[in-house]
């Protein structure tokens, strides 16, 4: 691209009023191995301005923001800035236009000190071709300053940081550039709340200055506050747009998932009273302190934490692949000794992990394989496979789970994200399940498969079946859960009931401890 | 149309490609050599293939679960050495056997536990048990050879019907492994923890346990190679197989195992075994110097893993 097309927008004097979009996209459209990500999508923004993009998992916000920073070339489509064609061929294209991308994923490198961090690419340096340190510092120490986080120390290896201090870090390498457009990817995931405050003062400062800002957040609430524009996506199309001040959270949830109804709890009544699951003083001696938990049968129990509260590390002690240090598990009042998943299986306690492709799928194995894997022991007591069985079964949760596949025989790897996920889920049912231990059950699948998640989860629990679901997103525990455990840096917080139970109550005692 | 699909469908199975690397020699050598086709000469190659093909079965399951086992050369020495001294020093034939074999089994566990308790990287624990075992067969003979006979001479040298014994093992042990590798349990569990040690063990496969039974069985098989190889030998040389491990994850790899685990079949691991012994046989049949066969062997190991990067390479874009 030609150069004189960069031309940062003026920082003093435009303010907001500039009524020229700075960056303008027709007709985007982005589809990966005919899955349409993004279908024409037209969106203009502006110098002064901060856009919050809603959406579900997997509607299309990321992709859409890597295609106006150079990350992806679109299918189709046009984007100009400041009414000059452009097309961005590599993320660095981008930032030199004066696009910054602040990703969700952290990805400062850890044995580099933060001022190291801030300057990679650009260190200034000595008259003899020396890493100019000094300069570095002080430059480091003023950009810190500006995203409110001036306690940060600049010579502090980058790795020893909290996750919210990291992605200040990150936040902080974007704002040193000057951007005309920053987007921010879900910033304040691992913010507290005082992090956050300082985060929003720059927020507002980078607008006054005439950038244009686009927010992604998965707080709704945040995105109301912050916002001058909310732009709502939903499989791939802009669904709604308008003023921050004439829209509602109601009105967003809807638009964003297409049904009223999808976190809308369902009333449950569970008969029994007999505790499934008992937790008595359970320590592993790192990430979890004393903690103590009662799970009644056939209840969705669910685990609410920030980033490092333990949600995993509690999943992973019960499942046996982390070791108790103290205290005691029982389950149906027997005490549960696990030296080892395998064990747990085979006692009944399965878990559908966090991480579909690291933890979740055998990539190179069918459909059956995969589903029956938990389950080939139970199927035969002689050393040989029952492969007929396997079949009959994969058949039954097929028609069940509403897996959409062309034969059991194809490799999971082909089928999509939701059906991959209902074939761990059938993996776990498959095996007869006490305890169904679930982390993070919905992450990164369509509302579709989400939608039918939440009613195989019901639908089991329903049966009898005990749940207990880790997840990060709380209109998910809403929705689902009978009862809540919020966890706040490796202890417990509280149990809230369902009628205790609103997302602000939740996030305040998620930030107990911090 | 359906044609040219299985053709295709064909071409992506790694077995079918060396299958054609086999025959691509064969045809060549039976216009190169008048020789070449004579039943001798042909059963001779069954005999050569069949020690570095029974030791690539164990190593199979080891590289189809993720792991490796570098040891396998050497522990054809110590197996072969401990049979042999046991044999002249007790007079008993069946305790030399036995003695062999599960010297054979000790390594293998010995990996396995250096891998699964103290976690230990394997291609570093048997790196370290392929110089103790090599060491451990030079301490017990002084470096001199060890005469070898009886039953062991019968399996590495000699005929049931005009067929090498040791061939026909090969068969048996062929058919046991394949049937065990697809049809079992165990089998299937193997290839599970290759494809997602993490995914495998959080849906309740015994992680250490599956790994430690494939490197016990790797093990197992390298002491009965070593066996077959003193046998064949009549004497059992500390030197013996030394460089073993070489041709038998070449012929692994070849067979179309993939090295990051999850993937291979035993028949593909049997026809790499064959063209590594077929390879060796067109160096003595075409009086070529043996310095290329040794360039020769790292090249077409190179070529191969080359090419199913390639294949797999396509398949991933």
């Amino acid at each position: 691209m030609p150069s004189d097309v960069i031309s940062p927008v003026g920082h003093s004097t435009v303010g907001s009023l500039l009524r020229a979009p700075f960056i303008s996209a027709r007709g985007i459209a982005k589809s990966f191995g005919g899955n349409h990500v993004l279908r024409s999508v037209d969106i203009d923004l502006y110098p002064g301005e901060v856009v919050g993009l809603l959406g579900e998992n997997g509607a299309g916000k990321s992709t859409l923001m890597q295609i106006l920073s150079g990350g992806l070339q679109a299918d189709a489509g046009s984007i100009e800035m400041h009414g000059k064609p452009i097309c961005f061929l590599s993320v660095a294209e981008g930032i030199a236009a004066g696009v910054s991308f602040v990703h969700q994923e952290l990805s400062v490198i850890g044995a580099l000190s933060v001022a190291e961090n801030l300057h990679l690419g650009r260190m200034p340096k000595t008259k003899l071709g020396f890493v100019d340190g000094s300069a570095m510092r002080t430059a480091a120490g003023r950009i810190l300053a500006r995203v409110g986080a001036s306690n940060i120390d600049p010579l502090r290896e980058a790795g020893t940081l909290r996750a919210g201090e990291q992605q200040l870090v990150e936040i902080a390498r974007a704002a040193a550039r000057d951007p005309s457009l920053l987007i921010l990817d879900e910033p304040t995931s691992s913010l507290t709340p005082h992090e956050v405050e300082g985060f929003t003062a720059y927020v507002r400062e980078a607008r006054n200055r005439g950038a244009a800002i686009v927010f992604i957040t998965h707080r709704l609430e945040e995105a109301l506050a912050l916002c001058d524009r909310i732009v709502v996506l939903r499989n791939g199309s802009i669904v709604s747009e308008g003023p921050a001040r004439e829209t509602s959270r109601e009105q967003i949830v809807t638009d964003m998932t297409g049904k009223p109804a999808i976190y809308e709890h369902r009333p449950r009544h569970i008969p029994a009273t007999e505790i499934a699951l008992k937790l008595e003083n359970v320590s592993d001696g790192r990430h979890l302190h004393e903690v103590d938990l009662e799970v009644r049968k056939g209840e969705i129990f669910g685990l609410f934490g920030l980033v490092g509260a333990g949600r995993t590390e509690l999943l992973d002690l019960i499942h046996g692949v982390r070791k108790l240090k103290s205290g005691e598990i029982k389950l149906f009042g027997e005490k549960h000794v696990v030296r080892d998943p395998s064990v747990s299986v085979r006692s009944g306690v399965v878990i559908v992990p966090e991480g579909r492709k690291t933890a979740g799928i055998l990539p190179l194995h069918s459909v059956r394989d995969n589903a029956s894997i938990s389950s080939l022991r139970r199927f035969s007591r002689s050393p040989f496979k029952n492969s007929s069985r396997e079949k009959q079964r994969m058949e039954e949760f097929r028609a069940s789970l509403g897996i959409r596949m062309a034969s059991d025989d194809q490799r999971i790897s082909t089928l999509s994200g939701g059906n991959q996920q209902k074939v761990i889920f059938a993996r776990a049912l498959m095996a007869n399940p006490r305890l169904l231990l679930l982390d993070e059950p919905t992450h990164g699948v369509d509302v579709g498969a989400k939608v039918d998640l939440y009613s195989i989860i019901a639908r089991e629990a329903e049966h009898g079946l005990t749940v207990v679901m880790a997840s990060s997103e709380v209109p998910e525990i809403l929705a689902l859960c009978d009862r809540v455990a919020v966890l706040s840096k490796g202890r417990l917080a509280g149990v809230l009931s369902r009628n205790e139970m609103t997302e602000d109550h939740i996030l305040t005692m998620a930030f107990r401890e911090h | 149309m359906g044609g040219v699909e299985a053709i295709r469908a064909l071409g992506r199975q790694r077995e079918a490609s060396v299958l054609v690397m086999l025959a691509a020699v064969a045809i060549y050598l039976s216009f190169a050599s008048d020789y070449f086709l004579e039943p001798r000469n042909l059963l001779n190659v069954g005999r050569q293939a069949s020690v570095v093909a029974i030791v690539a079965l164990g190593q199979a399951l080891v590289i189809i679960a993720r792991g490796i086992d570098l040891s396998v050369g050497s522990v054809i020495g110590l197996s072969a050495v401990v049979a042999a001294v046991l044999m002249r020093d007790t007079g008993s034939e069946t305790v030399g056997l036995v003695a062999g074999l599960l010297t054979g089994l000790a390594c293998g566990l010995v990996n396995g536990v250096l891998y699964t308790r103290f976690r230990i990287n394997p291609f570093i624990a048997t790196l370290g048990t392929l110089s103790v075992a090599r060491g451990m067969a030079l301490l017990m003979t002084g470096g001199i050879p060890v005469t070898f006979g009886g039953f062991a001479e019968f399996v590495g040298a000699g005929r049931i019907a005009g067929i090498p014994v040791s061939l026909l093992v090969m068969i048996v042990l062929a058919v046991a492994v394949h049937i065990f590798a697809s049809q079992t349990v165990r089998g299937r569990e193997i290839y599970a923890i290759g494809d997602n040690p993490k995914a495998a063990s959080l849906a309740g496969v015994n992680l250490k346990r599956t790994r430690l039974f494939v490197f016990a069985f790797s093990g197992f098989l390298a002491g009965l190679g070593g066996l077959i190889l003193a046998g064949n030998l009549a004497s059992a040389d500390p030197n013996l197989g030394m460089g073993y491990e070489l041709d038998v994850i070449a012929a692994v790899i070849l067979g179309g195992t993939a090295l990051s685990g999850g993937r291979g079949s035993i028949v593909g691991v049997i026809i790499g075994a064959l063209l590594m012994a077929l390879l060796n046989n067109a160096f003595v049949l075409l009086g070529i110097s043996a310095y290329w066969q040794v360039v020769t062997k790292g090249l077409v190991i190179i070529f191969a893993v080359g090419l199913d990067g390639l294949q797999r390479g396509a398949e991933e874009d």
